[in-house]
């Protein structure tokens, strides 16, 4: 069986009083190991409450529909809607790992980053005896030093704490990794040696899925890039292809906003979650838009795919 | 020629957390040294001393402090020192089991309904609310009866008439931290909840659980009296700091003033130093404030 995830029209929606938000809108997607798979969009796009309907983690007033299925391993699991404690067993840091955003904040802050990472070590391999050692060479594939396992997650900066959350992130081996925007926030230097940490885990055969805002790094780590606008992906291909030849106007607006593009900005405002216009969701800032944009244009089954009716 | 810096203390706001100047470093020693003396003295006088602390001498009843005597004599004669040794023998056991039966039950409780939410919750709450409802010496002393009256009984009685206290503070505290990213993260570790309440919940809280334990400590040495007040606890002859201050009372109209004192500053000194010393330890069991001590 065939290890990927495979998203086959994902949507969310949360019930609020008076007003339903439709968060993630039919979303198909395939992520497989070896490839590096960037989810590109503006904030409130959606893309955040994508990774935590994936991870298990929706409010109460949340309702899922289509599917989420990881294969390999047995049957094909649906992640939305597998009981908390079969994810908790058999998923969460077993097959799918997470990056977070802020890692000092998913630190525990009254305990080392070696006694979580220990911790870590032993609840993913009980049967293993030199859990210290273990950590430590987890930490040095992450880059750390011993010593630098010794501090609390306060005295840790932040390049360091996001290589202990790698590092936590890999205990379990999982062979895809959710990075939910984690060059928020770090500058050049550490977003360069995080994107050669997602390709290292690439290389290793792992897959990672980058929830991501930022362009700029999609554009150096991702294999694919699929770009979400109001809940949906209107566009999805190869990354260069999506970058260098955006089809959607939505896409071609993003690249053309990079600083070493045109750097113009998208007109208007997204549209409100709550209130989405009946056909294209991108139509009232979109230059050509035409009457057939009234209707929702679906996304072609392609390679380098597009959800538009006047392509660029 | 470079001048070598001049370093000089970060001006800091009242506000913020406490400067070094206010660590509780300069109560460590004389607490440690005050407790260390009173709990010496409870567990080793009387295995080298061969007094008998129940000795009536109605011939030297009611004198003040003397060189023989040297916090005075009881109404009976008897020499209050030495009973106050053997008074701290009991009290200092009482408050500190009864505070620690309180402690654990109240975490149990309180972690329980905090991490688990939903009907257990609401459940634990209202038992809460319940035991709340009647009053404490109300309860401890039909638990004391039910159990037979004893040492044991007392100190199981305070300990589950105290709890409620400690499993407010930890649920809500539960319930905060329970928001908090690294639980999430926990979680997508692979912990189970089990893991995550016990490695990533309980460490936070648990200098808040200490405050709670501590501030039981003298509050049961009192409870301990008031039960055997009402003939509840120790029979009145035996010695607690409690029992000893009780009856040290009657003497007071009468001037003997040094019966309540050596009991009384025997507790005021045994409840500071605890105090003192679980101040220190809270500040050690916070890795931040403990980064900004200078020790």
């Amino acid at each position: 069986m065939v290890t990927e995830l495979v998203l086959d029209h994902l949507s969310v929606r949360f019930s609020l009083p008076g007003a339903t938000v439709a968060a993630v809108n039919d979303v198909s997607l395939r992520v497989r190991p070896g490839e590096c798979v960037a989810l590109v969009g503006e904030s409130g796009c959606g893309k955040t409450v994508l990774a935590n309907a994936l991870l298990g983690f929706l409010p109460g007033n949340a309702q899922t529909s289509g599917t989420a299925a990881l294969t390999g391993d047995g049957p094909p699991l649906d992640l939305l809607t597998a009981p908390d404690a079969v994810l908790a067993a058999t998923v969460r840091g077993r097959r799918i790992g997470l990056i977070p955003q802020s890692p000092a904040s998913h630190l525990t802050p009254v305990r080392t980053a070696r006694a979580q990472l220990e911790e870590a070590v032993r609840v993913h391999h009980p049967e293993g005896t030199a859990t210290r050692d273990h950590a430590h060479r987890l930490a040095a594939r992450a880059g750390l030093v011993p010593d630098d396992l010794d501090r609390y997650p306060h005295e840790l900066s932040g390049g360091m704490a996001q290589r202990v959350a790698n590092a936590l992130a890999l205990v379990g081996d999982p062979w895809l990794l959710i990075a939910d925007e984690p060059t928020t926030g770090l500058d050049r230097h550490l977003v360069d040696g995080l994107i050669g940490e997602f390709r290292r885990m690439v290389a290793d055969g792992r897959a990672v899925l980058l929830i991501t805002h930022d362009l700029a790094a999609a554009q150096r780590v991702a294999d694919r890039i699929a770009v979400m606008y109001a809940g949906r992906v209107v566009e999805a291909g190869p990354a260069d292809r999506v970058l260098d030849a955006p089809r959607h106007p939505y896409s071609a607006g993003l690249v053309n906003a990079l600083p070493d593009r045109a750097f113009t900005p998208i007109p208007g405002l997204p549209p409100l979650l709550t209130d989405l216009p009946p056909g294209c969701a991108f139509a009232p800032r979109c230059d050509r838009a035409a009457p057939v944009c009234a209707a929702r244009p679906a996304l072609a089954d392609d390679r380098h795919a597009v959800a538009c009716h006047l392509p660029c | 020629m470079v001048d070598s810096p001049v370093w000089r203390p970060v001006p800091r706001s009242r506000v913020a957390a406490a400067s070094t100047a206010r660590s509780p470093r300069r109560r460590l020693i004389p607490a440690a040294v005050v407790l260390g003396v009173l709990v010496t003295a409870a567990l080793v006088v009387p295995l080298v001393v061969d007094l008998n602390q129940q000795y009536v001498d109605l011939a030297s009843a009611n004198r003040p402090p003397s060189a023989a005597h040297p916090f005075g004599t009881d109404e009976l004669g008897r020499d209050v020192l030495l009973r106050c040794v053997y008074a701290l023998r009991v009290s200092l056991g009482v408050g500190l089991f009864a505070a620690l039966i309180s402690s654990v039950v109240g975490t149990a409780v309180g972690a329980l309904a905090g991490a688990v939410g939903g009907w257990p919750d609401r459940v634990l709450m209202r038992l809460v609310d319940t035991v709340a409802s009647v009053p404490h010496l109300l309860l401890g002393i039909v638990i004391v009866a039910v159990l037979r009256p004893s040492l044991t009984a007392v100190v199981i009685s305070i300990g589950l008439t105290h709890w409620l206290t400690s499993a407010r503070i930890v649920r809500s505290e539960v319930l905060s931290l329970r928001g908090r990213p690294f639980v999430d993260a926990a979680v997508v570790g692979g912990s189970s909840r089990a893991r995550v309440l016990v490695r990533h919940l309980l460490p936070n809280i648990a200098p808040q659980v200490l405050l709670a334990t501590t501030l039981m400590i003298p509050h049961a040495v009192w409870h301990e009296t008031a039960l055997s007040f009402l003939g509840l606890g120790l029979p009145p002859h035996a010695a607690s700091i409690g029992n000893m201050i009780n009856d040290a009372q009657r003497s007071l109209l009468s001037g003997g003033w040094w019966m309540s004192l050596a009991p009384g500053v025997v507790l005021i000194a045994a409840t500071l130093s605890v105090a003192g010393l679980s101040g220190v330890w809270r500040d050690r069991l916070n890795p931040r404030r403990r980064s900004e001590l200078t020790w």
